[in-house]
């Protein structure tokens, strides 16, 4: 029954975009100022009919109708409720109708808010919009369909992979969402505004809300997916530089330059076809990460769906996409010839665009590389966290100190750049860097220059927050929680503490300052899982600090898997991270414990930084 | 004066630093190292067994007297480059370490150029 019920809803939903294209098409002609009431209320028809299209497959999960084949793989009865709600979206079909649905109510959201916009740019975004829609809906029901019928239904099903049966990773794929898939609005949008030629200001000012939303989110996303890398995945770390996060950050860099060009054309009306390719790219980079995620192209640790007929179809869309995008830029690019000054905001802008383009093309070709050496000369190569790392941390350097000055440079001309100011404000991120190598551990010269930048960075945007006069608090508090974030980031990597030894039970070791105790072993049964839960007291002896800390190796029943859970014990210093295994064929385990300091401040470093684009987005609202 | 002694104290900085020379790091090198059973893993990060032996060689290694280059190439040319996280600069990579530079340095040259022409003549 659902699974009729869900496709008729699908079909529906292609209906409705064909009836979206075809009106909005009609109603380009007509001389009225307003759009017709026909399209309002087809757009509100189609957003509630795609979200009981999600609901019907939710239930389907719920009540766990095993006869849809994405239900039986997915999920089983003895799940607890949350994790079967979660596992809607935690599988390839069930994330593509999410994926419609962000697409869709995007459309709906952007025609009833754009309302002083020209009515031709309103309607051709909403056709493009829905072309984008029809593609996805094609995709979902010729070849991922979740409502795919299984008969006779099985009684039982085959259960979420339990690594996936966690809170993080549960709000992790709907943020990431209305991050990169909302970025279709303004690859729409840019699409008619070069169509209509509504190339001025405001233009800018119609997309900027979206790409913020966006921008917010998708930072949103990627700081959840890190959490959840970071606890779940038992390496202490929480980013592996791994394709599929690569994949979320790519789209990441393109949004960030496109905020910052955006300012440019709100104010100055220049940089517009550069706005406009970083709208375009934005989205044709999503729909690449997803191709490359989803096609099993690469080899990365979320494997979770991947089948060549998948990739090949959305290949298809992605060249017919970028085709399209090229052919009407070419067509209609104008060479400008407004003035720019070199030393004005405008510059400082360029120049952040200019980092963003090196950020994302080193981490493109990175993620490319593996796969034109194997099909070239039939060489795997792995490129990994050692690449990035130092290809790219030089350069931050650089642009660390670009992002403080940047911002207080004034449009059009500066006057100055206030050399006492900075040289002073070098000055004292200097006598910090060497305050906290003096007393703690001295590290690398680039972990040297990364720490001072950052504070470079910190200070001057505090410097703008004691300003008097007027500024942009958003804008600050995104700068500074950056600074912040890279400083955190470079102390945790250089003052983190690893140890790996084995213990039994009743053992005690004492390696360096630390002092480890294997207490016991207890054994638990869960709803869904057994457990062998380690008790290990950790004696830190310089600071006299003890804790007890309960590492778990875990044996899930449906899919049976073994899993290690990391025991994390945090504070504003440090965390505490301990994993225990199992090793063959004998009593000893294996313990890894990390010190990790200032661990805390990273997360909230980076969820200060979607803050940021947040707030900015309220101001905008505020003032148009 | 202020910038004197800023300078003093940035060469103050950089030769401490340089003082305190690198040793060589096992858990640095485990972390260079894929896991080749694991799925996107390095062998720092992995429990199974293939890590655990691949520590036990690097730990040989470095007894040995072994550099981190020779480490390196031992393992790669025992199991493929596809161990190695940080690819060799060779022939093959010479584009994958140098792009990445040419499009920054062609960057700059891009709003170099942008600007001139766009500047206005005073």
């Amino acid at each position: 029954m659902l699974s009729n019920t869900g496709n008729f809803l699908l079909s529906l939903n292609v209906l409705l975009s064909t009836l979206i294209i075809y009106y909005s098409y009609n109603d380009l002609k007509t001389a009225e100022n307003l759009i017709s009431k026909k399209v309002f209320k087809i757009s509100i028809l189609q957003s509630t009919s795609i979200l009981i299209c999600f609901f019907t497959l939710v239930s389907a999960f719920l009540v766990s109708d095993f006869s849809l084949i994405t239900v039986y793989q997915n999920s089983h009865t003895l799940k607890p409720i949350f994790y079967k709600i979660s596992g809607t979206w935690g599988n390839h079909e069930g994330s593509l109708l999410l994926w419609v649905i962000i697409l869709t109510l995007f459309s709906f959201l952007f025609l009833i808010y754009n309302k002083k916009h020209p009515k031709n740019y309103r309607l051709y975004t909403l056709i493009i919009q829905n072309f984008l829609i029809l593609g996805f809906l094609f995709f979902i029901l010729f070849n991922s369909n979740p409502f795919s019928f299984v008969s006779p239904p099985p009684n039982e099903g085959l259960g979420l992979n339990p690594i996936l049966q966690d809170p993080a990773l549960a709000i992790h794929p709907p943020l990431l969402y209305v991050g990169f898939v909302g970025s279709s609005i303004y690859f729409s949008a840019a699409i008619a505004s070069m169509i209509t030629n509504y190339s001025d200001k405001s233009f800018a000012s119609s997309i900027k809300s979206w790409v913020l939303i966006s921008w917010s989110f998708q930072t949103l996303g990627i700081l959840v997916g890190s959490i959840w890398a970071y606890y779940e995945l038992g390496w202490g770390g929480f980013w592996f530089w791994d394709p599929v996060e690569n994949a979320s950050l790519l789209p990441w860099f393109a949004m960030t330059a496109l905020l910052h060009s955006l300012l440019v054309l709100e104010r100055r009306n220049v940089l517009y076809f550069w706005s406009i390719i970083l709208c375009l790219l934005t989205f044709v980079l999503s729909v690449t990460g997803t191709f490359l995620v989803r096609s099993g192209i690469l080899n990365s640790v979320h494997t979770f769906a991947n089948d060549p007929t998948r990739g090949i179809y959305i290949l298809v869309f992605l060249s017919l996409m970028i085709l399209a995008s090229v052919y009407i830029l070419f067509s209609k690019y104008k060479p400008a010839s407004t003035e720019i000054n070199s030393n004005s905001k405008e510059t400082f802008v360029l120049v952040n665009n200019w980092f963003m383009m090196f950020y994302l093309i080193t981490v493109l070709l990175g993620t490319l590389y593996p796969i034109f050496t194997d099909a070239i000369s039939n060489n795997k190569i792995s490129v990994g966290p050692p690449f990035y790392n130092s290809v790219i941390i030089p350069v931050v350097v650089i642009f660390l100190f670009f992002m403080a000055i940047g911002p207080n440079a004034k449009w059009v001309k500066n006057k100055f750049i206030d050399l006492k100011i900075y040289s002073l404000i070098i000055l004292a991120a200097v006598l910090l860097n060497f305050i906290i190598f003096f007393f703690l551990k001295s590290y690398s010269i680039l972990s040297n220059l990364i720490v001072i930048s950052s504070l470079f960075l910190i200070l001057s945007s505090i410097l703008d927050l004691l300003k008097k006069e007027s500024f942009n608090f958003p804008r600050v508090i995104s700068h500074l929680s950056f600074g912040f974030l890279i400083l955190f980031i470079g102390l945790n990597h250089n003052f983190s503490i690893e140890k790996d030894f084995n213990l039994k039970i009743g053992e005690t070791k004492k390696i360096d300052n630390f002092k480890f105790h294997l207490k016991d072993l207890k054994l638990v049964q869960d709803t869904n899982f057994k457990a062998v839960i380690g008790q290990l007291k950790v004696n830190d002896l310089l600071t006299k600090e003890e804790r007890v800390l309960k590492p778990e190796i875990r044996i899930y029943d449906n899919p049976r898997t073994l899993t290690y859970e990391a025991s994390i014990q945090t504070n504003f210093l440090r965390d505490y991270y301990l994993t225990m295994s199992n090793i063959d064929r004998s009593d000893y385990y294996n313990i890894k414990f990390q010190k990790k300091p200032l661990m805390i401040w990273i997360w909230i470093s980076v969820a200060m930084l979607s803050l940021g684009g947040f707030l900015s987005l309220l101001r905008h609202a505020k003032y148009n | 004066m202020k910038i004197k002694i800023l300078y003093l104290i940035l060469f103050f900085n950089i030769s401490i630093c340089a003082s305190s020379n690198e040793i060589l790091n096992e858990s640095q090198i485990h972390k260079n190292l894929r896991c080749l059973v694991c799925q996107g893993q390095s062998i720092s990060d992995s429990n199974s067994e293939f890590a655990q032996t691949l520590k036990m060689v690097v730990k040989d290694l470095i007894k040995q007297g072994k550099t981190e280059d020779e480490i390196y190439n031992f393992l790669s040319d025992k199991y493929g480059d596809w161990i190695l996280y940080k690819p060799k600069f060779n022939y093959e990579n010479f584009l994958l370490w140098s792009f990445p530079y040419l499009v920054l340095v062609f960057g700059g040259f891009i709003i170099v150029f942008l600007i001139r022409k766009r500047q206005k003549k005073t």
